[in-house]
């Protein structure tokens, strides 16, 4: 269950937070503004797609700085970086990065919005695909070790009757691990098991 | 009672007595009991020439002399009253007036009166002691010469008794031995010197006393500065009775004869020896200058035999040209005695056997031997040593030339401070005479704030022996101004460590001082410069901060512009959002005013200025930028340009901007070199490039001198844009090329005539 998706902004100057904010919620989204960095640290993120809109130039770390920053404390909030001035560097690394977008002052509200809308939708995607991970790990983890170990042979492509031969057990007590473990998997198809092996495999690749 | 019988018995006596005291030679008065005279006998009349037979009262007194009567008379008048004898010497006149000395004494007696009676009568008798007297003067004269002759000797003398008890020792005795005179007397040798020393000593005096003769001996002291020898002669004294009661003694110190003496011995034994290992050629002649002998030296030197020598005139050894002169030399001289060279040590040329001529040292001697007269001749080689001496003489030579030569000023002083020398550039520099720098003469050049300091500083440096260096303001005697020099001097120490000299020179940096002070105002410059380059990033900041109320003004009215478009927009909302638009278009404009003011703040200085000049000073800035980037730098500056009129910091500052960029610009796998040039365009403007062998700026062209535009991770982009800013107001251009074959150059111009620059 996943609530209202929420903007957030990171601006020392007061009247841009504010007038920000006014514009953001011209399209229906709810904007926190915070001040500093560390503002927006102590504030608890809520389980809804969100998005951060930050300043480059700070008092204290740069917005570049505070990017790397949240990577470092795994906070996967996309960043859409807002700037003063900036130079091709600059922007090429926040990027690189893995930023959203990286808009000039003044920027048009289009471009602004629409990074927003962007940010949101990644930040849903990333949040569905993690949670679709955490069910499938759920499931896995309900198989038996024997199970799982007989999946994971089948996901490599094995035959039944190499697997029994590698366990050294019957080639009927394969299939009947095998057809547990695709129930309990609630998997459609071998197709279906594979598929789900290679996202959790992925996410634990990537400590999702 | 007993008085009384004597009285009795003297009485008897009493004629004769008066008789007696007639005859006998001495002067007597006859005097009552108190002293006063009642008789005088002939004796004193004749000699006092007093008539009166029977002088009344003290008046015989009258013939004592004063001094003498005032000496003894308490002690009179104390015998008077007690009748015991008195004695005393003392003067009497005579009757020429002369005083002589008698001895005078007295004695009671009982003499008859004229009326029959006996009384009591003082006999006061005087007897002549005058020649007495002058002998005693004479001994006592006598002795206190022999005394001073005691005293002065430089011989040790004393006195002993039998058993060798000092009775005197002279005042050398006191010296040598470090005694005191007092200390001496009464004590025996064993007493005063070591056990060793005293038995010798005593030992000998027992041999004195046995043979009651005197002796010679050879005793060994041991003094304050060391054993010394000496010769001692003892001798017995004998009183009347011809026993010794007394061994004197006189020393004499042979420590230096003796040692003389064992040289001599010892240089005797050596002589032979010498002779035949000296290095020098020994040659003895006979009156007719035929060789009688030679050493072996005379083969080494010569390279003749002995045997070949010997008999052989003593010119075979010289040179044809001096053979004639030799000849007539030694006739003339013995003939008349007549020397023509110096006999010590003269510089001559002789002749190897083989005919070559060498260098020797020459010293004669002339003795007669078996009634032959020799001549000795002492020939040194000195060919090595005329070599080292010139060597030397030229080495010593080509050090004055270069202390003199050398274009500095330098001086040397002895350990104590005081100059001694200094050279031609000193005096040249200070204008004062050799005899007026010397000492402390050089103070005079000091300028007078500077003398104390200076004087102090050397005082300081000659007591510590520390390196000494002063600034001081020197007197240049060309132009009589004071210049600033640094002096600096080391000690030269001996192997000791104490200091024999000091060196010492002085440096004219008058001129450097002045460049120094002249690059303390370019830096002071710099920091308007360095100041003046922030420009960039000053307006970096104010982009910032003007586009933050921007970005809010614009946010505000996106935000009403949606609101509109949706028929959503509340008056109270729009309201505000206005009300914030102003605001924020007010703090956009004041930021535009800062920028404003700021540049009002530094409004350009145009002067006539040379281009070259100026990229000089920005080159001297930027040394050490091309020293850390390892770019070497290459110049081509026209010989001369037209002035042009600038503002020197403004264009310090691009000049700076585009040599800083093409620094940074160059990529460490090329050559970094950097290549600034100036001329005259064909339009006459000044034309300045610099080159640059970086990374080029491709595409970008037309892009670099907008502002915030840049290709550096850390530029603000402002800093070309800036520089065309300064460029187009001095009236000129600023453009960019490709270099060859790669690269970019910056292009500036600016124009030579007043107006077109401002």
């Amino acid at each position: 269950m996943s609530s209202a998706p929420v903007v957030f902004v990171i601006d020392d100057d007061p009247s841009v937070r504010s007038t920000l904010k006014f514009l953001i919620g011209t399209v229906g989204l709810d904007a926190e503004s915070f001040a500093s960095t560390d503002d927006f640290l102590d504030r608890k993120l809520p389980d809804a797609p969100s998005c951060l809109v930050l300043d480059v130039r700070l008092r204290g770390l740069s917005g570049l700085e505070f990017q790397g920053v949240l990577a470092a404390r795994n906070i996967r909030i996309p960043i859409i970086f807002i700037t003063g001035y900036g130079d091709i560097p600059m922007s090429v690394r926040a990027m690189k990065s893995g930023a959203v977008e990286f808009l000039t002052k003044p920027f048009r509200d289009q471009d602004l919005l629409e990074a927003i809308r962007i940010a949101l939708d990644r930040d849903r995607a990333r949040r569905e695909q993690k949670r679709e991970i955490s069910e499938i790990q759920g499931r896995f983890s309900s198989l038996s070790a024997r199970e799982q170990e007989v999946v994971c042979m089948v996901v490599a492509g094995k035959l039944n009757k190499q697997i029994a031969g590698e366990l050294g057990t019957a080639e009927n007590t394969v299939k009947v691990h095998r057809s547990r473990a695709m129930e309990k998997m609630n998997a459609q198809s071998l197709a279906d098991l594979v598929r789900m092996l290679e996202k959790l495999k992925s996410a634990s690749g990537n400590n999702l | 009672m007993m008085a009384e019988t004597n009285s009795d018995t003297q009485v008897s006596e009493s004629l004769d007595l008066r008789k007696m005291i007639e005859t006998i030679p001495a002067l007597v008065v006859c005097a009552l009991p108190d002293g006063s005279a009642d008789a005088v006998n002939r004796a004193w009349q004749e000699y006092t020439g007093d008539s009166v037979q029977r002088p009344n009262g003290w008046g015989w007194q009258a013939a004592v002399h004063p001094d003498d009567l005032a000496g003894f008379v308490d002690e009179w008048n104390a015998t008077l009253a007690s009748g015991k004898p008195f004695a005393a010497e003392t003067r009497i006149k005579r009757a020429n007036g002369e005083y002589h000395w008698f001895l005078m004494r007295k004695t009671l007696a009982v003499l008859p009166t004229p009326g029959g009676q006996s009384s009591l009568r003082a006999l006061i008798a005087f007897e002549n002691i005058d020649d007495l007297k002058r002998t005693e003067a004479t001994l006592r004269q006598a002795e206190t010469l022999l005394r001073a002759f005691f005293e002065n000797s430089p011989n040790v003398i004393f006195l002993k008794d039998r058993e060798g008890r000092y009775l005197y020792a002279n005042r050398q005795f006191e010296r040598v031995f470090g005694i005191d005179g007092e200390e001496i007397k009464g004590k025996h040798d064993f007493e005063l010197f070591s056990p060793e020393q005293a038995s010798a000593f005593r030992g000998n005096d027992r041999l004195v006393l046995e043979a009651g003769a005197p002796k010679e001996f050879e005793e060994i002291s041991l003094q304050k500065d060391g054993a010394h020898t000496s010769i001692v002669q003892k001798f017995p004294l004998f009183n009347s009775e011809g026993e010794i009661y007394a061994i004197g003694g006189i020393a004499t110190d042979i420590t230096d004869r003796k040692r003389e003496e064992t040289a001599r011995h010892f240089s005797e034994e050596k002589h032979r020896l010498a002779l035949e290992t000296a290095s020098d050629a020994i040659v003895s002649v006979d009156e007719n200058s035929v060789i009688q002998a030679a050493n072996p030296a005379t083969t080494r030197i010569f390279g003749f035999d002995s045997t070949e020598m010997i008999g052989q005139p003593l010119t075979v050894l010289m040179p044809e040209s001096l053979r004639k002169m030799h000849e007539k030399g030694f006739k003339r001289y013995l003939a008349t005695g007549q020397r023509v060279l110096n006999w010590q040590a003269t510089e001559l040329t002789a002749r190897h056997k083989d005919g070559h001529e060498l260098a020797v040292e020459v010293s004669f001697g002339e003795l007669q031997s078996e009634g032959q007269r020799v001549f000795t001749g002492f020939i040194r080689d000195i060919t090595e040593r005329k070599r080292a001496e010139v060597t030397l003489k030229e080495s010593e030579r080509a050090l004055r030339e270069l202390t003199e030569t050398i274009p500095q000023m330098l001086w040397s002083a002895a350990a104590d401070g005081t100059v001694r020398y200094c050279n031609q550039r000193v005096l040249d520099y200070t204008g004062l005479s050799t005899e007026e720098v010397h000492g402390t003469g050089w103070m005079s050049a000091v300028h007078e704030d500077d003398r104390e300091g200076i004087g102090q500083a050397w005082a300081a440096a000659v007591r510590t022996g520390e390196p000494f260096q002063y600034e001081f303001r020197c007197l240049r005697a060309a132009d009589r101004k004071y210049r600033w020099c640094v002096t600096s001097a080391l000690p030269l120490r001996d192997r000791t460590g104490d200091i024999t000299r000091w060196f010492g020179s002085v440096v004219d940096l008058h001129d450097w001082k002045e460049a120094q002070q002249a690059l303390q105002m370019t830096q002071m410059e710099l920091a308007r410069v360095s100041r003046f380059t922030t420009m960039g990033e000053l307006a970096a900041s104010i982009a910032h901060e003007v586009n933050q109320p921007l970005t809010a003004v614009t946010n505000n009215s996106s935000a009403c512009l949606r609101l509109l478009a949706n028929h959503n927009l509340a008056p109270d909302v729009l309201r505000r959002a206005l009300e914030e638009i102003v605001s924020d278009g007010a703090r956009a404009s004041a930021v535009i005013t800062r920028i404003r003011s700021f540049l009002k703040k530094n409004p350009g200085e145009k002067s006539e200025l040379n281009v070259n000049e100026v990229i000089q000073e920005v080159l001297a800035l930027a040394g050490r930028a091309f020293y850390e980037n390892r770019v070497s730098l290459d110049c081509a500056l026209a010989q001369s340009l037209p002035l042009v009129f600038a503002d020197r910091i403004q264009l310090q500052q691009v000049l700076l901007n585009l040599i800083m960029n093409g620094i940074e610009a160059m990529a460490a796998d090329r050559t970094r070199e950097l290549r600034v040039e100036s001329s005259t365009d064909e339009t006459g403007d000044v034309l300045v490039a610099i080159r640059d062998s970086g990374c080029g700026i491709g595409s970008d062209v037309d892009r670099i001198f907008d502002p915030f535009f840049t290709t550096k991770s850390n530029g603000m982009g402002m800093g070309l844009s800036i520089s065309r800013t300064v460029i187009n107001n001095h009236g000129g251009r600023l453009w960019a090329s490709p270099n060859c074959p790669h690269g970019t150059v910056f292009w500036f111009t600016l124009p030579t005539d007043r107006e077109s620059a401002s």
